[in-house]
């Protein structure tokens, strides 16, 4: 190894050590793919703006500010000690972090003496927040700075002391009718700001610095620490099981709702504010929350756009799913829907710029970063033991400290914490077992935290003389559907509140119940005695309902054809049937309808069973569903982690194409790819024949080009087959896309 | 998962299952911030209103004991939002306070600026403010107390009422306890309303209210106003006063239509102060006649809205209401919170009852088949025709008959809302009918002779509904009313369920025409009754048994205990 310390960013990427290497790949992924041919293509793709600014985004106010430090410096590159100076407030191990932090990320590069690279201070426009250096601005400041501004004016000053402070730009205000000179234009006529285009002004470096007095870099960023809350994990864990109760069951009625009544899909998309309104009606909730639990539903694929017209809100089929599985796993399902979910349900009600407020389900509200925001704001939770958690404000201060690039990013936190809250993922700043679970192992884990603290549910009601049923817990799907016919709900929650009213029993005959089923239903179902008074309900309203159909008939034969009926009756075949006519369409048996059916059936005619409530007996046709999607495709997936064999062997590319471009080698010959000169031939079939090692440039077939030393073994069809030392492989090299080829020659030291 | 009584609804309804064995310790733990909607036989509804946790921090009760006890009696994790906003709405009371400044008199004060700031900026709070003391207080006018504590109380920051009272006028009054006693309950309620200083009691009819605002009056010593919803009530009001208490009859005064005496307790009807000349309350002067130290109002969830208004002026004087229900049909409970004050002690019905101060009463709905001429009538008959056609029909006569012959020994009561039916059942029944015409002097003379036992029937109008009592009656029948109200029904309720001397059961009958409106009507008393816990029977008139008869009256009673 030289003595002599590296001069440049990729003289120092060859000195560092394998591991370190790959250290920087993982820190910053982006430039791993596809892998540099060697450390000078690494060196260029560190230096790519947008690779920088993502490494810049992630870190933390402390590292930014030791970078600030460093980019601030008069001269380029700077010691550690003068670090420890310039941030004496700061602890030596944050100081030593930070260093460590940007030297890893290639950020800043040296081992004594720190440089920064160019893309690095042009991605860093305002270093601590101060302008740029009066040179760069093309100003003149006055030779005795202290002393022009000690005598300017109090609001010339001002505007000074403002612009030093987070931001050195500020706008220019416009000029007063009467001419006189604002403050700040008095300042540029002086020299003491930089105009940087027509609105705006820049405050020169060297003023803030001045202004700033004793610490130009600005008080030490020092990580907040926030009040932990504590919460007994018990109890989070049953409040966090109460608010998922609640939102399942919900969502099911939400959906219930829209399978009776479909929301209608806006022309501009999502669901209109009367519908809105009309779910919020029903479900006796606010509107905004009625918006909350749609996009939920959608967020988790239990509603799309679905009907005939595909202009309808529907349940999916994943809906029907849904419903028959357990608590736990129902509220898992809306769980993982919103963390992956990429739109923001805070928005609904929000008005845009023209005015217009955003509809529920709108497309409006897309935004491909919530679910990363989502998961960086619940991680900081993660981080600590079960029970203990941040209050909102608190976790949103810390994740600006944590990533103070993106402080923007943050805006629907607050929302997004209050979300996680009415899921049960999070309960007062504390994450839930279930909300760990959904973290970490997403559907599965969730459902697991939360199985256990959902109750099972009942097959059964209590009857009180009030006509009230009550289910006292969540019902099984069946118990379910049925109560849905003959009663109404009247509260719901953990448990449901049905009422039987006059219009539920008609409702229920309506159906196809007989006052007997009825009363066996409600025998059968209900755990406590039958009042006198559901009994005579049934009873009165079904005598009413039966006063227009009574008889003592096994079947009927009805037709809106009356001659094919008067055929049917007169027919002898038929005779078996014991048909009489009861009215000009109908005609009715004492026998039952299958005989009935058979007889006609044998006498050539083709009847159709008919149920008791008038419909035709075949199978009833499916509920209407919407296609659905599977949740969470919408959003792009994460690129694929680098796993320890992706960096080893991405590493190893690196130095065999630094050891490559290192080699000594003799004359080249270069030739154009495509078009294999004789020359380069000879120079093969040499290094085969003497068994030197040849250096290689080659593109291979994804056009990615890199350079190689190759031991040759041998030359034959147009194909060399050689060893790669470097990275360890023997492998074969199409001639015709070697572009240039040199002989090694022996190192001489 | 606990195995609690009670479940927590969405809707902020508690559903309590009564057979439970912690159920007991649970209504007792929920009864400070939940009013008790329905008590049916299995499960019990109570619900959470702002008002009813105002009245529970009131109380003293803060929200972490509402939640704790939400938490513990609970079968199924509670939605935390549900708790969230219990604790954010009980929070709200006692933000801003209204006490008396030796300096500024009446002032405004909170514990929070930004909430005093939001109510100064409010148009309708503004006008009654005064002075801005400093940044925490402000000066009311104090004509104003009542008026701003209502209009606090609508944009939902009630304010605690801390401005005191004066004493009034002092004036001798004792409990006379020589051959009685006060209950313990009535002794609870007392206590409770003289802790508070001003509110509501209430107690289900008949569990003797009167001697709770009896012994208030003793507690007070002081000049009272008694406000009473008529004359015949007034002069009940004076019966048990003078027999209760060291009170003679020279110092109670009746300011009714008749007379106009202001005596150390006066006893006033609602209808004398809102009777109005010339778009002007000519009995304004009532409230200033005399200093009074107490104002009890009887039968507070009848109070008209005029003497709402009046009583916005009252604040510094103690108030207590008297009821049966907050229940409200104007919907003005928020109006009764502000003005009179917050309920300071509630018993259920059931609870009263099973103490033996309330006879049980069995509610039998007797169901009569029209005639086809009755029913032709019936359906041909105009829609606003029709319930009284079909309540006043001919064929409920003979079983009404029916119904009184089952309890020949009993003191019955006929009630009906149709004059002419009135009439028609009097003559049939030879029974004196009492009606809105009735003088109160002829009114007086057959309730006395009712109650010795002289007239075993009496058949009464509504004007019967409100504040008379009849200690002997044990049976109802109920022939018509006006339309299912359940005030009404609460009431005519309460006439059957004066504690009997020997503990008899009483019966409530309602007679029914089946399948018209007037069984319509009878479904929402039915479940009006059910919903208050009592046996709901339904008989068709030709199964109803006679005296002595399988399932006849003295076969479905309980022996007295």
């Amino acid at each position: 190894m030289s003595t002599e310390p590296p001069a440049t960013l990729a003289a120092w990427l060859r000195t560092r050590s394998d591991e370190q290497l790959r250290a920087l790949l993982v820190a910053r992924p982006d430039v791993a793919r596809p892998a540099p041919s060697d450390v000078v293509a690494l060196a260029s793709r560190l230096a790519v703006p947008v690779s920088v600014d993502r490494a810049l985004d992630e870190l933390d106010a402390a590292t930014l500010q030791v970078l600030d430090v460093v980019l601030l410096a008069p001269t380029d590159g700077m010691a550690p000690d003068a670090l420890v100076a310039a941030l004496p407030e700061v602890p030596d191990d944050v100081l030593t972090g930070a260093v460590g932090t940007l030297t890893t990320r290639a950020l800043l590069w040296g081992d004594d003496v720190l440089h920064a690279p160019d893309p690095v201070r042009r991605a860093v426009r305002h270093p601590a927040g101060l302008g740029r250096r009066a040179l760069d601005l093309r100003v003149q400041l006055p030779a005795d700075l202290p002393a022009a501004l000690a005598e300017l004016a109090p609001d010339e000053r001002a505007v000074l002391e403002r612009l030093a402070g987070d931001r050195p730009v500020g706008h220019l205000p416009d000029a007063p009718a009467n001419g006189a000179a604002t403050p700040a234009r008095r300042l540029l006529q002086r020299g003491l700001l930089a105009r940087i285009d027509a609105l705006n002004v820049e405050l020169p470096r060297e003023i803030g610095v001045l202004l700033r007095g004793g610490s130009p870099y600005g008080p030490p960023r020092r990580r907040p620490e926030p009040a932990v809350v504590t919460r007994d994990p018990q109890v989070a864990d049953r409040r966090a099981a109460g608010a998922a109760l609640e939102t399942v069951g919900r969502i099911g009625e939400l959906l219930a709702l829209l399978e009776e009544e479909p929301a209608g899909l806006l022309r501009s998309g999502g669901v209109g504010v009367r519908d809105q309104k009309r779910l919020a009606k029903a479900l006796h909730v606010p509107e905004p929350e009625a918006a909350w639990l749609l996009e939920l539903a959608f967020a988790s694929g239990l509603l799309d756009v679905g009907g005939p017209h595909r202009d309808e809100w529907l349940p999916t089929r994943g809906y029907d799913v849904w419903r028959e599985q357990d608590l736990a796993d129902r509220w898992a399902v809306l769980a993982a829907g919103w963390l992956d979910g990429v739109r923001l349900p805070s928005l609904v009600g929000v008005r845009d710029l023209a005015g217009k407020a955003a509809n529920a389900l709108s497309p409006d509200l897309v935004r491909h970063t919530a679910p990363a925001i989502r998961r960086s704001a619940l991680a900081v939770l993660a981080e600590r033991p079960p029970g203990s958690g941040l209050a909102p404000e608190d976790l949103t201060a810390l994740l600006r400290w944590r990533t103070p690039r993106r402080a923007d990013r943050l805006a629907p936190v607050p929302d997004m914490l209050a979300e996680a809250a009415r899921l049960g993922v999070l309960v007062s700043g504390v994450l839930s077992a279930a909300g760990r679970g959904l973290l970490a192992a997403g559907e599965d884990g969730a459902a697991d935290g939360m199985r256990g603290l959902l109750p099972e549910p009942v097959d059964h009601v209590l009857a009180q003389p009030d006509l009230s049923l009550i289910a006292p817990g969540p019902l099984v799907a069946e118990l379910a559907d049925t109560l849905a016919v003959v009663a109404d709900v009247e509260s719901s929650g953990g448990a449901t509140v049905f009422r039987v009213s006059e219009s539920s029993v008609r409702r229920a005959l309506d159906a196809g119940w007989s006052a007997t089923d009825l009363h066996d239903f409600f025998a059968k179902a209900s755990r406590t005695p039958v009042p006198q008074a559901l009994d005579y309900l049934v009873d009165d309203v079904a005598r009413q309902h039966g006063r227009l159909r009574v008889g003592a008939i096994e079947s009927y034969v009805r037709s809106d054809d009356h001659g094919l009926l008067s055929q049917v009756l007169n027919d002898r075949r038929t005779a078996a049937a014991e048909l009489r006519r009861l009215a000009p369409g109908v005609l009715v048996s004492g026998l039952g309808a299958d005989e009935v059916l058979t007889v006609l059936r044998e006498a050539g005619y083709a009847p159709a069973g008919e149920n008791p409530g008038g419909a035709v007996l075949t199978r009833p046709p499916a509920r209407p569903r919407a296609a659905g999607r599977r949740p969470g495709s919408e959003s792009h997936p994460a690129p694929r982690a680098l796993s320890a064999d992706d960096l080893d062997a991405t590493v190893r590319e690196i130095r065999a194409g630094d050891a490559a471009l290192a080699a000594r080698r003799g004359e080249a010959v270069r030739q154009v790819p495509g078009v294999t000169t004789a020359s380069t031939l000879e120079l093969l079939s040499r290094a085969v024949r003497e068994g030197v090692p040849v250096w290689l440039g080659y593109v291979d077939a994804q056009g990615s080009g890199s350079q190689r030393v190759v031991q040759p073994v041998s030359l034959a069809g147009g194909f060399l087959s050689g060893y790669d030392e470097r990275r360890g492989e023997n492998r074969t090299f199409a001639v015709h896309r070697i572009t240039s080829i040199a002989l090694v020659e022996p190192d001489a030291g | 998962m606990n195995d609690g009584p009670l479940i927590v609804q969405s809707d902020k309804t508690l559903l309590l299952e009564v057979d439970h064995p912690l159920a007991r310790d649970c209504r007792s733990a929920i009864a400070p911030f939940a009013e008790l909607e329905r008590s049916p036989e299995h499960v019990h509804t109570y619900r959470v209103t702002p008002l009813a946790l105002w009245n529970a921090r009131a109380a003293g009760h803060d929200a972490e004991q509402v939640v704790d006890a939400l938490v513990r009696y609970s079968r199924y994790p509670v939605p935390h939002a549900l708790l969230v906003d219990v604790a954010d709405t009980m929070d709200r009371f006692g933000r801003l306070t209204l006490a008396q400044n030796p300096v500024h008199g009446l002032v405004l004060t909170t514990t929070d600026r930004a909430v005093l700031e939001e109510v100064v900026r409010s148009k309708r709070v503004a006008p009654m403010l005064g002075a801005r003391i400093d940044p925490d207080s402000v000066v009311v006018h104090p004509s104003e107390r009542g008026r701003l504590k209502q209009a606090l109380l609508k944009i939902g920051w009630p304010a605690e009422d801390l401005a005191g009272y004066v004493d009034g006028q002092a004036h001798p009054i004792e409990l006379d306890q020589a051959d009685w006693h006060l209950r313990d309950y009535q002794q609870e309620a007392v206590e409770g309303f003289w802790a508070g200083g001003s509110g509501v009691v209430v107690l289900p009819c008949g569990a003797g209210k009167t001697l709770v605002g009896a012994a208030a009056m003793a507690e007070a010593k002081a000049t009272t106003l008694i406000l009473v919803t008529n004359t015949v009530a007034g002069r009940q009001w004076k019966r048990e006063l003078i027999a209760r208490t060291s009170l003679t009859e020279e110092e109670i005064g009746e300011y009714s239509g008749e007379r106009k005496e202001i005596r150390p307790v006066t006893i006033a009807t609602y209808q004398v102060i809102t009777t109005r000349r010339k778009g002007e309350y000519r009995h304004l002067d009532l409230f200033d006649a005399q200093d009074w130290g107490l104002i009890v109002y009887d039968e507070v969830h009848l109070l008209p809205a005029p003497i709402f208004r009046l009583t916005a002026d009252l604040q510094s004087r103690r108030r207590l209401g008297l009821t049966a229900t907050l229940v409200r049909e104007d919907g003005r409970e928020d109006d009764v919170f502000s003005l009179i004050g917050p309920k300071r002690y509630d018993a259920p019905w059931r609870d009263i009852e099973a103490q033996g101060y309330i006879a049980p009463a069995e509610c039998i709905e007797v169901r009569v088949s029209l005639d086809d001429e009755e029913r032709m009538t019936y359906a041909v008959a105009e829609p606003e025709e029709r319930y009284r056609i079909a309540a006043t029909a001919q064929s409920k006569l003979p079983v009404i008959r029916r119904v009184l012959e089952r309890h020949p020994e009993e003191q019955k009561l006929v009630i009906g809302a149709y004059l002419d039916q009135l009439e028609e059942l009097g003559t049939a029944l030879d029974a004196p009918v009492i009606q809105g015409s009735t003088t109160n002097k002829e009114r007086e003379r057959l309730f006395q002779a009712f109650r010795v036992g002289e007239i075993k029937t009496l058949v009464v109008s509504k004007v019967a509904n409100f504040s008379i009592d009849l200690p002997e009656a044990a049976v109802a029948v109920q022939v018509s009313g006006t339309f299912g109200s359940r005030q009404e029904e609460a009431q005519r309720l309460g006439r059957v369920l004066r504690p009997k001397a020997d503990g008899r059961q009483a019966h409530f009958y309602t007679v029914v025409s089946r399948d018209t409106l007037d069984s319509e009507y009878a479904a929402h008393r039915q479940r009006f009754l059910a919903e208050q816990g009592y046996a709901y029977t339904i008989v068709d008139a030709a199964d109803l048994a006679g005296p002595g008869e399988v399932n006849g009256p003295d076969w479905v009673d309980e022996p007295a205990d």
